[in-house]
C-alpha cells in the first residue's frame, strides 16, 4: 500500500488561535483508492481537507507532513502549490449554492479551468470540451452551460462544481460533504456519479462525511475522526462488520435503521467535545460506557490490532465480546408499530388545504394543492417530503403561522382554518392543543433570553401564576426533557445544538399541548445527538400521551417515530398508510425513489 | 437512562479584544468635551463674556493662553464653555432620531404591508431632500436659532435611521424564535419590544453615535452661518464666524474651535465604527 501511495499525511496537527483542532492525523491513500474521513461537527474533518490543499482560513495553521506523490506540500512555495491544486489535487466543497460564482455562467466555471491549455485556445474547441465535460457529469443538455448559477437546482450546481473540479484531470479529489446540502434522492445520484467518475478515471477520492452508512457503501477504507483525533481506521467492510472502537459502534447504533423500528435507539450520551477539552486523554472517554482510569491517563495512540485495522481504544481486547453483544441485541430488537386506533376522533384534521404564494413576475406558486391529513390522539404521523414539497408550509399552517388560501382545519373541535378569524379565547385554546418544534437549534431560542426567561414567557401565555409555581413548572419541564435544573440560568450561546433543541421542546411543552408539530427537529444535529433527541420524543409520547406530526425528509427517522406516514410530493399527498406498509411496500414511484436512495 | 445530558462546564469567555489605541484616544477626547460641557464654569480661567475692548485681539500670552478675540474676550474660556452647545444639541438630535426611528423601523419591519410602504415612502421622500439646505431654509424662515435647528435635524436624521432599524428587524423576523413566540400566542407588542428590540439594539446604538458626529458638524455649520446660537454665546461654530477676521493677529482664536469640532466629530465617528464592528462581528 505504501509503495504506490499517492497521498501520505503524517502527524497533521491543526491549531486555531492557540487551540488544537486536530492532534496529529495520519492518512494514506493509494492511486485509484477511495477513502472516507467520517466525523461529526467539530471533529476537524473539513479543516483536515483544507490543510491538505493548503487552503486553511487565516488564523488557522497546520504542522506535520503532507506528502503528495513524494512532494512535501506543506513546505511548498505558494506559486508551486497553485500548480498542484486543480491539476493534481482538487477540492469540492459542501454548499452547491455558494460554491459557484453567482455572476459567471455555469459553463464558464469549467472553461476557466481549461483556459491555459494550448489545445483549447480555439473557442469552438473550448466549447466542445466544456460540453464533453458536462456529459461526463451527466448533463447532456448543452443549454446548461449558458445558464447562471441561480437558475440551477442544487443537484445541478453540484454537478457543475464537480465538472469544474475535474476539469484539470486531478489524480486526487477531496469531496467535503458533497451531498449533504442536497435532497435525499439527489444525494444518491451525486454519490453514484462521484463513484462512477472515480472508477472510470482511476482517480483517488477522499470523501469527507458525517454519514457512516454512506462511507461504508462508497469507500474502500474508513478513517473515523472524533474531536480532532483518529479513533479507528480500517477497510469499510471490516469496520461495518465489527467496529473496533466504542465510538464507531456508538455511531453505527445511533443511526436509526430504515428497515425496522426499534423500541429505543442506543444513543451516545453527552455531546461532542472540542479537541482542546480532551487533550491528553482518550477523546471519547467521557461518553464511553467502557471507560477506565487508564483511558483518561494519556491520549491513546492508534494501534494495529488486525492487518489494516487500527483502533485508538486501549481496552478493545477486553471489551470486544461486550461490544458485539450490544450490537447483536440492538440488531435483534424490533417492535412493531402499534396499529392506529381508527375509532377515535382525530385531534387534527385538515381537508383539501391549498396554499398559494406570490411568485416571481406575478405568477402564483402553489405550495399545497389540496392536502388532507389527520392525526388522532396519541398517534405519531410522519410527513415525508423533500424541499419544495410543501411539508414545512403545511406544518406552519397548522400552528397558525400561515393562513391557507382555502381548505378546512379542525384542531380539537375548533375551526382553525384561519387563526386571525378566531376569537382570542378560541385561538388561545387552540394554541394549548398544538405547538411546534423548529429545525434550526441555533436560532430557535432568543439569543438574549436565558432558558428561564424563555420558559417563563411560554408559561405566561396560558395564564398568570405566582413566581413559585412558575419555578416549579420550569424545573418539571427541564426534567421532562432531560436537562439539569441549573440549565434554567443558561443562555442559548452556552448550550450545544442538542441541548437547545431540548429547551425548544420544553418551551413547546410548557402549555401542555396534545400534539407537537416537529419540523425536521433532528436534521441539524450530530448523529450521536440525533438518537438522544429521538429517544426523548419517544419517551415524551409514552409519558405525556403526546401526538406528533413529524415533518422530515429522512425515512429512517420517521420509521422510528411514526405509526402512519404521508408522503408529500410537489404539494400533493402521493401516498399514505401505515409506516410499515409505506416503507416496506411503497406504491408510488416517488416513494420508491426515496427508499432506494437510502445508502445501505 | 441513556438520554441524560452531562453537566457541561460553562464555556470560558473569549478573551476580550484589547481596545485599539486610536479608540482609547477618541474616548479621552470625548471625555474631555463632556467634562468641559458640565464643569466649564469651574475649569475655565475666565468668564467667556468679559469684554476688554481696550486690548482687543491679542495673540496667546501668559495671561490668555489662547489669546483674546476682537472684543478682548478670553478665547480659551470661550472654547471650554462652547463644549456645552457642542454636546447638548447633538445628544438631543441623536437621542430623538434614535427614539423615533426605532419605533418606526420596528413597525415597518415587523408589520410589513401598508404600514411598511407608508413609512418607507416617507423615508424615500426625506432622503431625496438636501438635508443641510432644508435646515438653513427652515431655521432662516421660522427663526428660533439653535433649538429649531436641533428639531429639524432630528426629523432629517430619523429617515436613514428608520431604514437601518427596519433592515435589522427584517433580519430577525424570519428566525424560528419569533415563530415560536407567535405559535405560543405571545402578543405583537411583546414580540416587538421584548424579542426583536434587544436583538437589534446594539446595531442601532452604533448608528446613534454616528448621528451625534453628523449633528455636531451640521450644528456648527449652521452657527457659522449665523443660524444657530444667539450672537455672543460661546459656541465653536459661532467662534469660527466671529474670529475669521483676526486670523492673522490671533490664529488660535480660529484654529482652536475648528480643531475641537474636527476632533470631537472624528472621535465620535471612530467610536461609532468600532462599536458597529464589535456588535456585527458576533
Amino acid at each position: 500500500m505504501t509503495a504506490k501511495s499517492l497521498l501520505t499525511v503524517r502527524g497533521l496537527a491543526i491549531t486555531a488561535a492557540g487551540r488544537a483542532i486536530t492532534t496529529g492525523t495520519n492518512l494514506e491513500i493509494a492511486r485509484g483508492e477511495t477513502i472516507a474521513i467520517v466525523g461529526e461537527s467539530g471533529s476537524g474533518k473539513s479543516l483536515t481537507a483544507k490543510a491538505i490543499a493548503r487552503l486553511l482560513p487565516p488564523g488557522v495553521s497546520a504542522t506535520g507532513q503532507v506528502s503528495y506523490d513524494g512532494i512535501d506540500l506543506l513546505a511548498l512555495p505558494e506559486r508551486e502549490m497553485q500548480q498542484i491544486r486543480g491539476r493534481r489535487l482538487s477540492l469540492m466543497l459542501q454548499d452547491p449554492f455558494t460554491m459557484l460564482n453567482p455572476l459567471m455562467k455555469s459553463g464558464l466555471h469549467i472553461a476557466e479551468m481549461l483556459r491555459d491549455r494550448p489545445e483549447f485556445r480555439d473557442r469552438a474547441a473550448l466549447n466542445g470540451e466544456v460540453a464533453r465535460r458536462l456529459t461526463e457529469v451527466g448533463i447532456t443538455d448543452p443549454d446548461v452551460a449558458e445558464r447562471m448559477p441561480f437558475q440551477l437546482s442544487g443537484g445541478m450546481s453540484q454537478r457543475i462544481a464537480l465538472a469544474a473540479a475535474l476539469a484539470r484531470d486531478p489524480e486526487l479529489l477531496i469531496a467535503d460533504e458533497p451531498s449533504t446540502a442536497l435532497d435525499v434522492t439527489t444525494q444518491a445520484e451525486i454519490i453514484k456519479l462521484l463513484k462512477r467518475v472515480q472508477q472510470s478515471r482511476g482517480m483517488g477520492l477522499v470523501l469527507i462525511t458525517h454519514n457512516l452508512r454512506l462511507a461504508f457503501s462508497t469507500c474502500d477504507r474508513i478513517y473515523v475522526l472524533y474531536a480532532g483525533s483518529l479513533l479507528e481506521v480500517g477497510s469499510a467492510r471490516a469496520v461495518e462488520a465489527d467496529p473496533f472502537h466504542p465510538y464507531t459502534l456508538g455511531l453505527l447504533l445511533s443511526e436509526p435503521p430504515a428497515d425496522k423500528r426499534v423500541p429505543k435507539l442506543i444513543a451516545i450520551r453527552g455531546k461532542v467535545p472540542r479537541a482542546d477539552e480532551v487533550a491528553g486523554r482518550c477523546a471519547f472517554a467521557d461518553r464511553c460506557d467502557w471507560t477506565k482510569d487508564a483511558c483518561r491517563a494519556a491520549a491513546p495512540a492508534l494501534a494495529e490490532l488486525a492487518p489494516g485495522r487500527l483502533t485508538a481504544c486501549i481496552r478493545r481486547r477486553e471489551i470486544a465480546a461486550e461490544m458485539q453483544a450490544l450490537r447483536g441485541s440492538a440488531l435483534a430488537a424490533a417492535s412493531p408499530s402499534a396499529a392506529p386506533d381508527s375509532a377515535t376522533r382525530p385531534i387534527v384534521r385538515a381537508a383539501s388545504l391549498v396554499k398559494d404564494f406570490a411568485g416571481r413576475a406575478g405568477r402564483v406558486v402553489q405550495a399545497l394543492k389540496g392536502v388532507s391529513i389527520e392525526v388522532r390522539p396519541g398517534e405519531s404521523v410522519g410527513l415525508v417530503g423533500e424541499s419544495g414539497s410543501g411539508k414545512t408550509t403545511l406544518g406552519r399552517i397548522l400552528v397558525g403561522l400561515e393562513t391557507p388560501t382555502s381548505g378546512r382545519i379542525d384542531i380539537g373541535g375548533f375551526d382553525a382554518s384561519d387563526f386571525s378569524a378566531m376569537t382570542s379565547a378560541e385561538r388561545a385554546a387552540t394554541r394549548r392543543i398544538i405547538q411546534m418544534v423548529f429545525q434550526d437549534p441555533y436560532s430557535t431560542l432568543n439569543p438574549r433570553h436565558s432558558v428561564r426567561r424563555s420558559l417563563t414567557e411560554a408559561i405566561g401565555t396560558i395564564g398568570r401564576f405566582p413566581r413559585s409555581e412558575i419555578d416549579a413548572r420550569i424545573a418539571e419541564l427541564l426534567r421532562e426533557v432531560g436537562l439539569p435544573e441549573y440549565y434554567a440560568e443558561r443562555r442559548p450561546s452556552s448550550l450545544s445544538g442538542g441541548e437547545r433543541q431540548r429547551v425548544a421542546i420544553a418551551r413547546a411543552l410548557s402549555v401542555k399541548p396534545k400534539i407537537l408539530v416537529c419540523d425536521e427537529p433532528v436534521s441539524a444535529l450530530d448523529v450521536s445527538v440525533q438518537a438522544q433527541i429521538l429517544n426523548l420524543f419517544k419517551r415524551l409520547k409514552l409519558e405525556l400521551g403526546l401526538s406528533y406530526l413529524f415533518i422530515t425528509h429522512d425515512l429512517a427517522v420517521v420509521r422510528q417515530i411514526a405509526e402512519r406516514i404521508y408522503v408529500l410530493y410537489l404539494g400533493e399527498v402521493v401516498e399514505h398508510g401505515s409506516a410499515e406498509d409505506v416503507i416496506s411496500r411503497p406504491q408510488h414511484p416517488y416513494t420508491k425513489r426515496l427508499i432506494d436512495s437510502i445508502p445501505r | 437512562m441513556t438520554e441524560h445530558v452531562e453537566a457541561t462546564q460553562p464555556k470560558e469567555r473569549a478573551p476580550r479584544d484589547a481596545i485599539p489605541p486610536a479608540i482609547v484616544i477618541a474616548f479621552i477626547v470625548v471625555a474631555i468635551v463632556v467634562i468641559c460641557a458640565f464643569f466649564g464654569g469651574s475649569i475655565a480661567p475666565d468668564s467667556p463674556f468679559t469684554q476688554r475692548l481696550e486690548i482687543g485681539d491679542t495673540p496667546p500670552s501668559a495671561e490668555f493662553p489662547a489669546g483674546t478675540d476682537l472684543l478682548g474676550r478670553d478665547v480659551l474660556s470661550r472654547v471650554i464653555h462652547g463644549a456645552w452647545t457642542a454636546l447638548i444639541g447633538p445628544v438631543v438630535v441623536a437621542a430623538g432620531a434614535f427614539a423615533i426611528a426605532t419605533v418606526l423601523g420596528l413597525l415597518s419591519g415587523y408589520l410589513g404591508g401598508v404600514v411598511d410602504s407608508g413609512i418607507m415612502r416617507w423615508v424615500d421622500f426625506m432622503l431625496a431632500l438636501p438635508g443641510p439646505l432644508v435646515a438653513i431654509v427652515v431655521v432662516g424662515v421660522v427663526g428660533g436659532g439653535y433649538w429649531t435647528a436641533v428639531a429639524v435635524l432630528i426629523i432629517l436624521f430619523t429617515a436613514p435611521d428608520t431604514r437601518i432599524v427596519r433592515s435589522a428587524v427584517l433580519e430577525q423576523r424570519p428566525r424560528p424564535y419569533i415563530d415560536a413566540a407567535r405559535a405560543l400566542g405571545v402578543s405583537k407588542t411583546r414580540i416587538l419590544f421584548v424579542h426583536i428590540l434587544p436583538n437589534v439594539l446594539p446595531i442601532i446604538l452604533a448608528y446613534v453615535v454616528l448621528d451625534f458626529a453628523f449633528a455636531l458638524v451640521n450644528l456648527a455649520g449652521l452657527s457659522f452661518l449665523g443660524l444657530g446660537v444667539e450672537p455672543g454665546t460661546p459656541d465653536w461654530g459661532r467662534m469660527l464666524f466671529e474670529n475669521r477676521t483676526i486670523l492673522f493677529t490671533n490664529p488660535v482664536a480660529l484654529l482652536l474651535p475648528a480643531a475641537m469640532v474636527i476632533l470631537t466629530a472624528v472621535s465620535m465617528n471612530l467610536i461609532g465604527d468600532w462599536l458597529f464592528a464589535r456588535f456585527t462581528r458576533q
